[in-house]
């Protein structure tokens, strides 16, 4: 099994500058915990297995950059999200 | 809005989100790219700021932060430029692919993308691309949204 380290490093890069913007709303009435964002990477796993391995790459059956994206998102929120 | 909705627009955005970044990704070889990735993140966004408001959005955008991400993306994309300019002469030379084969080696490793169709400075420019124009498409939304305070303390 290969992983091209490039859509894996730009697709990290910028979900983690996204994710580093989601901050908890005292105001709101809404809260998003963890389990939300549990729910979210399980259906991102699953949309981005569907999605294939985009765009034409031969080396995981998921979309590497999308599981990218949302694990940056992911550590972003963690890092500096709080 | 209704609280269903409130309830699924924000992991829903994160889906768009990353569908973004994945068209960005891939905008070397398939349609789209920079341009059209950077729509559907600010769409995400938008989608947040439209339903949640801009106070109780998860999505905190100020405006440094935004003003600090297209400048950013502007930078990135004129730095590849001059540094096609400086080792071969041409402004936006592809380094990493090198056509006309008049770059030493070493810079063309550099500056090539890493996926077996080796597109070189093009994924990297899509990537600039894609975050000048998120941060373009969601100010507009944002200043929309703001118009309405600035308007009322002009009028007080």
């Amino acid at each position: 099994m290969i992983f091209y380290i490039g859509p894996m490093a730009l697709g990290l890069l910028m979900g983690f500058i996204l994710g580093t913007r989601i901050k908890p709303v005292p105001e709101s009435n809404l809260k998003f915990d963890k389990e939300v964002y549990a729910i979210v990477l399980i259906a991102a796993i699953a949309v981005a297995y569907y999605l294939g391995p985009f765009p034409y790459y031969k080396d995981i059956p998921l979309a590497s950059g999308f599981v990218a994206a949302i694990v940056g998102i992911m550590i972003g929120k963690l890092i500096f999200g709080r | 809005m209704s609280t269903i909705l409130k309830l699924f627009v924000f992991p829903i955005s994160l889906i768009i989100i990353c569908l973004g970044i994945n068209t960005i990704l891939g905008g070397h070889i398939t349609p789209g790219g920079g341009f059209q990735g950077g729509a559907m993140i600010a769409g995400g966004l938008i989608f947040c700021i439209v339903v949640y408001g801009l106070k109780e959005s998860p999505f905190k955008l100020s405006h440094s932060f935004l003003a600090s991400l297209e400048s950013a993306g502007a930078l990135t994309f004129v730095l590849f430029g001059v540094a096609g300019l400086l080792f071969s002469g041409f402004y936006l030379y592809n380094l990493g692919v090198d056509l006309y084969g008049i770059i030493p080696p070493a810079i063309k490793g550099i500056f090539n993308y890493p996926d077996p169709i080796g597109a070189g400075i093009i994924p990297y420019l899509n990537f600039a691309v894609g975050i000048k124009v998120l941060v373009g498409l969601s100010a507009v939304v944002i200043a929309f949204l703001e118009s309405d305070k600035i308007i009322g303390e002009n009028e007080q």
